[in-house]
């Protein structure tokens, strides 16, 4: 009867199987940005190629299904927050680089251009940036944070993502380093993020919550999170600090084992066309909310765009990014 | 040895009845539950595992096969890793405790007390089984957390809010979550029990609490000790409060460890494989603790004879039994149900509960057809309910063979199962994809194939397997042998036995198998994460990835829709089943093995 139940077993496995094949779509797009299975619809509605949206989750855990799949990745393109990664996954030849004449079609503006990386590792299709979110309820108007340094003023009541489950927080502590000096700016943290129940988050989601639940007066949240907030009435505010901001580019990059290049390149000149545009804005959530890079398109109303940037040392970023993210763990996670 | 199985199972089909067969249904049987046990859970977690002392397996570029004991030592050199085996210890210790005791008395209660509303009080623990952990323990953020609802009620005191964040709020919310769990294991021990042992030993003279101490509970202790064990293999794997509590109160356990080593690119992959270990030890620890301990058989004590016990008269005590019981269901599911549907219909957190605030946005955008919350719930229930049936039926056919082995291979199957219990779903997860899409020979192997449903299916199937042997194993233990005897010196077959003598006496069992089944996978998380199908995204991924896309009032509509759904489904299995089988049990005393009879 075991081997009954072992056919029995197969039969309907086989039957599944046959109901959901693996990969008949045109393309298999991994992605954990908001605006990505929208932006994938009309594409399909436009060019009649189908695409399979693989959304697992947070970024990291996005990323742990392609370290998972190492050197054989199903997809065939990732649409991710943050830059760093994906640079990691070109050296490790997960990603090959995107043909140069995708990047040469697009009329980036200035902030785009700046957001080009020099390997081609991902071409960019938005950014955000980094901001103090503010609970008007918890803060009073005159007494709202101005800068980094300010935080101190709110120590055990700041919000913070744990930089090593967020790449958008790496940058942003990286930034506070190069910003202030590595001294300093430990300094700096170590003063205002006394609370380690607030200063290692996992996810924008859980800052937002403690930031609008009262368990935080102010947070540390990427900007387009708190605008979204903002558009869905919550009562916080985003400050831009007077330090100056890190941009936090999201990117699509193109496997390296991809069997339809030709498709991808489609959809890379989908994203960045007035339609591709219209499409990644028409949503209330997060990632809707990004700082367009495409010359003659504007951001969501409400979204700031007039912001003052200060351009990361990527190299020495990722010189220090394990030993940092260790002390960030060792200090303010757990 | 997996494709010999196969091939034997190929060749059997046809031959079924062969005597020369015989031979290897009777080996093959332990062979067959090794088979499923290796290529479902085994090779999958052997290879996270294997990390643990070989951290260059699944590295980037090419891997190597040397031996280090590197990653283990960091563990434990690690003031946070090491903390969070110790917490995941004290916790799990703690919980496992107070569930088992708190399940042992709502079982006593509602199957042996006369209070008011019995029946309707006896369905709290399946209601309660329904709602997810990371709901509940989410819904309890909601709750407690100092801008939450309870604050904004004003029921709140802020210090009782502060100190619910941390390890009594953990085992309290453990505790209120896995208590169905107790109750099930304990309840079918309890009905199984009867009541010739009791009255016997009343009509000798002893009072109910000499009864208890001395007979019901002695016979009682393995289904117990079963519960406890559970319960910390349950705690200790849990990700839905080590996630949310515990991470908000800074209590740092394994799971979140694993999950903070594994959602990266590159993957900490030696550090997850080394708390995996650890935690599987862990568990593993407390099982053989159990068997040198307890060196007794456990009893069998379903004869096919037993009579229902009768229940016991509590006179005035009645109502505040009721009482205390009404208090549970408070805690465990009206207070956590209540925040869910309270987010669900409003549409910011922060606003709070007035008026200006309500909205029926959520709970419509999860109901329309053809939007993709819609489709994941649907997608939800097929997988859930195809998994149930697979997971069931593989298990009481397995359950079978071994019912008739030897103790030390029941104790061995056992305990192997339970270890599967304490498998995190991530990890689980992840060695999925390390087998079936990086190993040679899987990789390319037609069927299942990783990213299709069907990997998703036999995901679901390892995830669920453990537990419907667990339940089905612990019925079929306790059937004494003389009732499938006397059908086998009949000259019955091995599966007329099983279909006509077997599964009559514990069908409740695979149907409690099933439902269970069903139910947990509609909302199981993590592996529904690593092996979400590129047809499309199953509930639980769709509720999480709008938790942490901050959309959480759609994703507590969800989340109901599919509460609804799975306990309407089960609702509508249990009901008739459990009406037949009262109408074929309140008929005279008849043996229910009758070998003469066709079935």
């Amino acid at each position: 009867m075991t081997i009954k139940a072992t056919l029995g077993l197969a039969l309907s496995l086989i039957a599944l199987s046959i109901a959901a094949p693996a990969s008949a779509a045109d393309l298999v797009l991994y992605d954990a940005l908001d605006f990505a299975a929208p932006v994938a619809k009309a594409f399909q509605a436009k060019t009649g190629l189908t695409v399979d949206v693989v959304e697992p989750g947070s970024t990291g855990e996005t990323l742990g299904k392609i370290a998972a799949e190492g050197g054989n990745p199903r997809f065939d393109i990732v649409w991710l927050d943050g830059s760093a990664v994906m640079e990691r996954m070109a050296a490790d030849h997960v990603l090959q680089p995107v043909p140069a004449d995708a990047f040469d079609k697009v009329a980036f503006t200035d902030l785009g251009k700046s957001l080009i990386p020099q390997s081609h590792a991902f071409l960019p299709t938005g950014t955000s940036t980094t901001a103090i979110e503010v609970n008007t309820k918890k803060v009073e108007a005159g007494k709202t944070p101005k800068s980094w340094a300010d935080l101190q003023g709110f120590a055990g009541s700041v919000a913070a993502k744990d930089p090593n489950l967020s790449g958008p927080a790496y940058q942003w502590l990286a930034g506070i380093f190069q910003t202030n000096g590595v001294d300093a700016g430990k300094a700096l943290l170590t003063k205002t993020l006394t609370n380690k129940s607030l200063s290692g988050l996992s996810s924008g989601g859980k800052v937002n919550k403690a930031v609008l639940t009262g368990d935080a007066a102010v947070g540390i949240n990427q900007d387009s999170a708190i605008f979204s907030k903002i558009a869905a009435g919550e009562p916080v505010v985003a400050v831009y600090p007077s330090e100056g901001s890190v941009s936090l580019p999201q990117g699509l990059g193109i496997s390296a084992k991809t069997q339809h290049m030709d498709a991808a390149r489609k959809f890379i000149e989908f994203v960045t066309s007035a339609e591709g545009q219209a499409a990644m804005q028409n949503g209330d959530d997060t990632d809707f909310f990004f700082i367009p890079i495409i010359k003659g398109v504007n951001a969501k109303p409400g979204r700031e765009t007039n912001i003052t940037y200060t351009h990361l040392d990527d190299q020495l970023a990722s010189a220090h990014e394990t030993e940092w993210k260790q002390w960030y763990k060792d200090n303010f996670v757990q | 040895m997996v494709l010999n199985n196969r091939n034997a199972a190929a060749g059997g089909v046809g031959f079924g009845r062969l005597p020369r067969l015989t031979a290897l249904f009777r080996y093959g049987g332990p062979a067959a539950v090794y088979a499923v046990f290796g290529l479902l859970i085994g090779l999958p977690l052997a290879l996270v595992l294997l990390q643990a002392v070989m951290p260059g397996l699944f590295a980037v570029g090419r891997g190597d096969w040397f031996l280090s004991l590197a990653p283990l030592a960091r563990v434990f050199a690690s003031p946070a890793m090491a903390g969070s085996v110790l917490h995941s210890l004290v916790l799990g210790l703690l919980a496992a405790f107070t569930t088992t005791a708190l399940g042992g008395a709502f079982a006593v209660l509602v199957q042996r007390c006369d209070i008011p509303l019995r029946r309707t009080v006896s369905l709290l623990p399946w209601l309660v089984f329904l709602t997810p952990s990371y709901l509940k323990a989410l819904a309890w953020v909601l709750l407690m957390s100092s801008g939450g609802y309870l604050a904004q009620l004003g029921i709140l005191p802020p210090s009782l809010g502060a100190s619910f964040f941390g390890l009594a709020g953990l085992v309290f919310v453990h505790t209120l979550s896995l208590f169905p769990l107790a109750v099930f294991i304990i309840g079918s021990a309890l009905a199984g029990l009867g009541s010739e042992l009791e009255d016997a030993a009343r009509l000798s003279g002893a009072g109910p609490l000499r009864i208890w101490l001395r007979v019901n509970g002695p016979l009682l202790a393995p289904a117990i000790v079963l519960s406890f064990i559970a319960t910390f293999a349950e705690v200790l794997s849990d990700f839905g409060l080590a996630s949310t509590i515990a991470r908000m109160s800074n209590f740092g356990v394994l799971t979140y460890g694993i999950y903070a080593a594994a959602s990266d690119y590159p993957v900490d992959f030696p550090a997850a494989g080394a708390q995996a270990l650890v935690l599987l030890a862990l568990v593993l620890l407390v099982v053989v603790a159990d068997r040198l301990l307890r060196r007794r058989a456990d009893p069998h004590l379903i004869s096919g004879r037993a009579k229902p016990a009768r229940l016991y008269d509590l006179g005035a005590w009645r109502w505040p039994a009721l009482t205390v019981a009404l208090i549970v269901a408070l805690l465990a599911l009206i207070l956590p149900l209540g925040a869910i549907a309270a987010r669900a219909l409003t549409s910011t957190l922060g606003n709070g509960l007035v008026f200006s605030n309500f909205t029926l946005s959520n709970i419509g955008a999860a109901l329309s057809p053809d939007t993709p919350a819609n489709d994941g719930l649907l997608r939800s229930l097929f997988y859930a309910a195809l998994t149930a049936v697979i997971a069931s039926v593989m298990a009481l056919l397995l359950s079978a063979q071994l019912g008739r082995s030897n103790p030390v291979m029941r104790t061995t199957v056992l305990g192997l199962s339970l270890g599967a219990v304490a498998i995190p779903g991530i990890v689980l997860g992840f060695g999925y994809i390390l087998v079936w899409n990086r190993l040679p020979g899987f990789r390319d192997w037609p069927f299942p194939q990783y990213g299709a449903a069907s990997l998703l299916v036999m995901g679901y199937v390892a995830a669920a397997l453990p537990y419907c042997l667990v339940v089905i194993l612990s019925a079929i233990g306790q059937l004494a042998p003389s009732l499938t005897d006397a059908a086998r010196l009949h000259g019955i077959g091995a599966l007329r036995r099983l279909v006509s003598v077997t599964l009559p006496l514990i069908l409740l069992s695979v149907v409690t198998a099933f439902l269970l089944t069903f139910i947990r996978t509609v909302f199981e998380l993590p592996i529904s994460q690593m092996l979400i199908p590129q047809s499309g995204p199953p509930a639980p991924t769709l509720i999480l990835k709008l938790f942490s896309h901050d959309r959480d009032g759609l994703a507590c509509a969800i989340a109901l829709a599919a509460m609804a759904a799975a306990g309407g489904t089960a609702a509508l299995i249990w009901y008739p089943l459990n009406r037949a089988l009262a109408f074929g049990r309140s008929r005279p005393p008849t043996t229910p093995a009758r070998p003469g009879e066709p079935s």
